[in-house]
């Protein structure tokens, strides 16, 4: 479990000008939530004269409490981080804006890491209401992002031992990303490339270290992913197709056993028309997943089941053999009712084969049944795109009731789509 | 059918059903290490040993019934940054039609009254400036009855070989209610086709076709064939085709042929051979047609739309058997003083021709010429193999002042006692010494 060695010890003695470290906060909290265990360890400190992690964490460890409470443990790295988490897990994110301004105007912020950590959510509940300026004004307040000031060897008093940026990595990425969401899309690509070589760089500087750093490795491994994908997405939206099967390609070189990252390959070409090109993608796809099992870490064996069956129903969908492709959509389904791509896919090619009126069923069932998922931009905006076809059915009193409930939904649905992106 | 027919209890509704597109969508997801920590923590053995794990559990917890939105906020793969998720969504305008493609239509006719409607013959067709097309027919069989509040669906498809203004006519026949009166419902809905390409051809003894893209998306590639006409045989020509791997590795990173839209180009090139080699000159009879392009291309999702162009017509110049041409000239030629000019001849068919003799033309007559030959007015060349070439000298003087040309050489092939005459066409500017 994660509990920094010198965690409860150091708030302890804070009075006599121990540093704290990153997770000084926490000790407060499980102190107070387990007065025992303090005394009990304050005894070993006394005795042992010096931060014993190893016994700290034995001392811990006789505590089944601490270890399980999953919001304790998330709690050691900031107090208020596990009531954050939920709050954006939840999507609730004017709460979020409400707590941030509250912990700054009270001052409760006091180390350097606290105020980036409010502040990236600050950002991230901004953007996600889609208040983009107000985002970038956020950012904007901060010096730049590779400032020393956001370093933790420049507070070796607080943070001992300690080097490396405090910077969230999610708020360099929106800092990136949201001149886009203000039309200047051409500044965004700039960020985002340089982000990408600043990832690069950390990537070769962590890998060379003499001290083993696999971990922030592989994170900032996952990281360039991440970025490339963005990159990618970019271009997407504008149809440069020749960039994005380049950068496609570079990232299969590094990792060609990637289904995931294959399958969207075989997206990018069908979506252009490379139909030839789409089906060798998803062909290798599938003997990475029935033959070599690849991918696991990834998603569940579930998961890579419904991959390769989303993709052999596209390729039906495109030879228009629609009725093969809504029996493999159904496998999908019934594997995993939370399968929106599947049950989204469907609907629609329930209408090529002019069912319309199941076409919608699916779509309004899901919304139902699974609203947390389902509630999707692309599937409401399917949805709507049915209806419009299906006329008059607002019309005929007998089906007014039905109509009430529908039209509530897709208040809700919009309300909530523009509320949280 | 009454003249006065009163308000109608069915009417029509039209979408255009083209393919669907694969949607793009930027997630706003994060990985939980990105978003709950500083960047660097990891480099803490501490936190490296502890963080994963406790990240890990937060993401992978979903129930059966989650309800939180958390999969809207954590991002599991890195990957689903692209926004290719693989969800398709409809198309949402009417968007564009171009001469090639197939109009495809749903149509749902719809009763929108408190009665039955019977006996319903229904009717679609496309009508054109030219002609009339009929779609979909059911006066054999006409649909029995639409119950009130009920509808009937079909979808009709038409290959699209004309420009211009087009309209979908549809039409239904039927009985209102419980009365004898047979009702008439026409609808049009119009759309107007566009020319999707345009295509320029170039040619020599090689055919240059730009094939330029007049719509709304980029247009992929998928086959473009030249067919040549009867005589020719014709082979395309591609730089740096690997003839490797097989085949699936290649289909899968080959690289599109991708044309921008809104006037993007792209060329193709082709080497035109007459199959009948041997009769030398072939000069068909009129026009010197060459053949034509057959070209497919295809959008969203393979969306296919297919074209041929025109016959395309050659210029009446032969191909050249073999060719002569400057390889190299001094830079600066003064008024009689002699120069040396390079010259390079080229025998291109397949076989050896030569050996050659090399003269001036004219040279029977006593006509003052600008330039001339210094010295043997007669050169002779070895043969030449099969698309070899050879380069040799000229020895010129010119005698006047100004723009000049190198005078037509004639170029006689002893062996099969033919004469190639006026091969050059090469300007050079002659200045005061």
């Amino acid at each position: 479990m994660f509990l920094s060695s010198n965690n409860f010890i150091l708030l302890v003695f804070r009075e006599k000008e121990t540093s704290p470290d990153l997770s000084a906060e926490t000790g407060a909290r499980v102190i107070l939530g387990n007065p025992c265990q303090l005394e009990g360890n304050l005894a070993s400190m006394e005795s042992s004269g010096s931060h014993q992690p190893e016994t700290t964490a034995t001392n811990l460890n006789a505590d089944p409490l601490a270890i399980t409470q999953h919001y304790t443990i998330l709690n050691d790295l900031h107090p208020e981080l596990s009531s954050l988490q939920e709050l954006a897990l939840r999507g609730s994110w004017r709460s979020i804006l409400d707590k941030v301004s509250r912990a700054r105007s009270l001052s409760l912020l006091r180390y350097p890491h606290d105020h980036l950590l409010y502040l990236s959510f600050n950002v991230l509940a901004l953007t996600k209401l889609r208040r983009f300026s107000d985002a970038l004004e956020d950012i904007d307040s901060l010096e730049n992002l590779d400032s020393p000031s956001y370093c933790y060897e420049s507070y070796p008093h607080l943070y001992p031992n300690r080097s490396g940026s405090m910077v969230p990595f999610s708020l360099r990425w929106l800092h990136a990303q949201l001149p886009s969401k203000l039309g200047k899309r051409q500044e965004t690509l700039d960020r985002l490339y340089l982000l990408l070589v600043r990832v690069k760089s950390q990537f070769m500087i962590k890998s060379k270290s003499s001290n083993s750093l696999d971990v922030s490795v592989s994170v900032w491994k996952r990281r360039e992913e991440f970025v490339i994908g963005t990159i990618i997405s970019h271009h997407l939206s504008q149809k440069e197709f020749g960039v994005c099967l380049a950068l496609i390609r570079d990232m299969i070189s590094g990792d060609a056993n990637n289904p995931t990252l294959l399958s969207k390959l075989g997206y990018a070409q069908m979506q252009f028309g490379d139909l030839e090109g789409a089906k060798a993608s998803f062909d290798k796809v599938r003997e990475l997943v029935h033959v070599n099992g690849s991918g696991a870490e990834l998603l569940s064996e579930v998961g890579m089941k419904n991959l390769v069956s989303r993709n052999k129903a596209l390729i039906y969908m495109v030879g228009k053999d629609y009725v093969s492709a809504v029996r493999e959509y159904e496998e999908c389904i019934e594997r995993d009712g939370l399968d929106v791509v599947a049950i989204n896919n469907k609907a629609i090619c329930l209408m090529y084969l002019r069912d319309l009126s199941d076409s919608i069923k699916v779509l309004e069932n899901a919304l139902e049944r699974v609203p947390t998922v389902a509630v999707n931009e692309t599937l409401v905006v399917n949805l709507i795109g049915l209806l419009v076809l299906l006329p008059m059915i607002l019309m005929p009193p007998a089906l007014e009731f039905k109509d009430a409930s529908l039209l509530e939904w897709y208040l809700v649905a919009t309300v909530y789509l523009v509320d949280c992106c | 059918m009454s003249a006065a027919q009163g308000p109608h209890s069915l009417a029509f509704r039209v979408m255009r059903l083209c393919r669907p597109s694969l949607h793009v969508e930027s997630p706003l997801s994060f990985d939980p290490a990105d978003l709950f920590v500083g960047e660097d923590i990891f480099d803490d053995p501490v936190a490296a040993s502890e963080l994963p794990r406790l990240f890990q559990s937060q993401s992978l917890k979903s129930a059966d019934s989650d309800l939180t939105y958390r999969s809207r906020l954590l991002l599991h793969d890195p990957f689903d940054a692209t926004g290719l998720s693989g969800l398709l969504v409809l198309p949402q305008s009417f968007g564009a039609i171009y001469l090639g493609e197939t109009f495809c239509s749903y149509v749902s006719i719809n009763n929108s009254s408190n009665f039955e409607v019977r006996d319903v013959v229904i009717k679609a067709e496309i009508q054109t400036e030219r002609q009339k097309v009929l779609l979909l027919d059911t006066s054999k069989s006409p649909v029995e009855s639409i119950r009130a509040g009920g509808r009937y669906d079909f979808i009709v498809e038409h290959d699209i070989k004309e420009l211009g203004a087009h309209t979908l006519v549809c039409s239904a026949l039927y009985n209102d209610g419980g009365s004898s009166d047979r009702k008439y419902l026409p609808q049009y809905f119009k759309f107007i086709v566009a020319n999707p390409l345009s295509v320029r051809t170039k040619d020599t003894s090689f055919l240059e076709a730009c094939i330029e893209n007049h719509t709304k998306s980029d247009l992929f590639m998928d086959q473009v064939e030249f067919q040549p006409a009867q005589h020719w045989s014709s082979t395309v020509l591609k730089a740096g085709v690997h003839h490797s791997q097989n085949n699936s590795i290649r289909n899968m990173f080959r690289p599109p042929i991708l044309v921008r839209s809104g006037g993007g180009i792209h060329n193709f090139l082709y080497q035109l051979k007459l199959s009948t080699l041997g009769t030398g000159q072939a000069k068909v009879e009129g026009s010197n047609i060459l053949g034509k392009l057959q070209i497919t291309w295809r959008t969203n999702l393979g969306e296919p739309g297919r074209l041929q162009t025109q016959q395309i017509l050659g210029s009446p110049i032969p191909w050249k058997e073999i060719d002569l041409q400057v390889v190299k000239m001094p830079s600066v030629i003064s008024v009689q003083i002699p120069f040396v000019v390079q010259l390079s001849l080229t025998n291109q068919t397949d076989r050896t021709l030569g050996p050659f003799e090399v003269e001036l033309s004219g040279t029977g007559t006593n006509e003052e010429k600008a330039v001339m030959i210094n010295g043997l007015h007669k050169m002779v060349l070895p043969p030449l193999e099969a698309s070899s070439s050879i380069d040799f000298h000229l020895n010129l003087i010119a005698d006047k002042l100004g723009v000049q040309k190198i005078p037509g050489l004639t170029i006689f092939d002893s062996r099969e006692k033919k004469t190639y005459e006026s091969l050059l066409d090469f300007e050079f500017f002659v200045d005061s010494d």
